[in-house]
């Protein structure tokens, strides 16, 4: 698929709440020599005021609960989030625990689901190009 | 026509100055037109980002000039303690330390004189 409205690259923002580390390692791992997503333009960043997509991890612990609301309202329309690991889909081995508000879902909308413990980085690679393909779509709707 | 001074090395003409610094004015503000528009104003997507963290009032968020100074004021803190106790900012209070003290000299040299 060509990108024909959605054109510049896609920066992302990776949120961390209250996730084991594992699935944070597997994104770094997308941004190494082997896999080096920033040649398709897909680039991590500091702020969430840049970026497209959040990446999320980590099954959102209750201190966590205002940061990502407050994350996600911060970013800029139009954006998706992606969820990466169990515990953000459905608390993982973290499920039921007294300190959790999670999964992700329950705290924000979430377009893209990307299961492991942790997720093998090409499955990270491929749930941010349907998130891409969805911005596309987005973008294409809004013109 | 405006002369060009020459200082050895450098030069300086006010008219090439002028046409270069209009030049990165252009360059600065293509580059400041690449942004994104399409934020939503009067949001929290105009809002500072501090890492999740509510954003304090400009106010509370503001470090003061003497903060430098935090870690000598923590270290010395018994000594300040004590001797900006007397510092009230009160001139009658000032001026009696001064008589005291000038009573104390008087009479300091009255003895040893």
């Amino acid at each position: 698929m060509s990108l024909k409205a959605f054109k510049r690259a896609l920066w992302v923002y990776h949120l961390n709440t209250g996730s084991c580390n594992g699935c944070d390692i597997e994104i770094l791992a997308v941004l190494t020599p082997r896999y080096d997503v920033e040649r398709f333009g897909i680039k991590l960043v500091g702020s969430p005021r840049h970026a497209d997509v959040l990446l999320v991890t980590g099954p959102v612990v209750r201190q966590m609960v205002s940061r990502v609301r407050r994350i996600y309202e911060q970013t800029p329309d139009p954006k998706l989030v992606i969820v990466v690991g169990s515990c953000g889909i459905e608390g993982g081995v973290f499920y039921e625990s007294y300190s959790l508000a999670g999964p992700v879902d329950q705290i924000i909308p979430v377009d893209v689901y990307v299961p492991g413990c942790p997720p093998r980085p090409e499955a990270v690679i491929e749930a941010v190009v349907k998130a891409w393909v969805k911005l596309e779509k987005a973008e294409q709707g809004v013109r | 026509m405006t002369a060009i001074l020459e200082f050895g090395y450098v030069f300086w003409n006010p008219i090439i100055w002028l046409v270069a610094f209009v030049v990165v004015l252009v360059i600065v503000f293509f580059f400041r037109r690449q942004g994104r528009q399409d934020y939503k104003k009067d949001t929290a997507q105009a809002q500072i980002f501090l890492c999740g963290e509510e954003v304090p009032e400009a106010e509370q968020r503001h470090i003061r000039a003497d903060n430098i100074y935090w870690g000598l004021f923590e270290t010395l803190k018994g000594y300040y303690d004590q001797v900006l106790r007397p510092h009230t900012g009160i001139v009658n209070d000032y001026i009696l330390w001064f008589v005291a003290v000038m009573a104390i000299s008087a009479v300091i040299i009255l003895i040893a004189g």
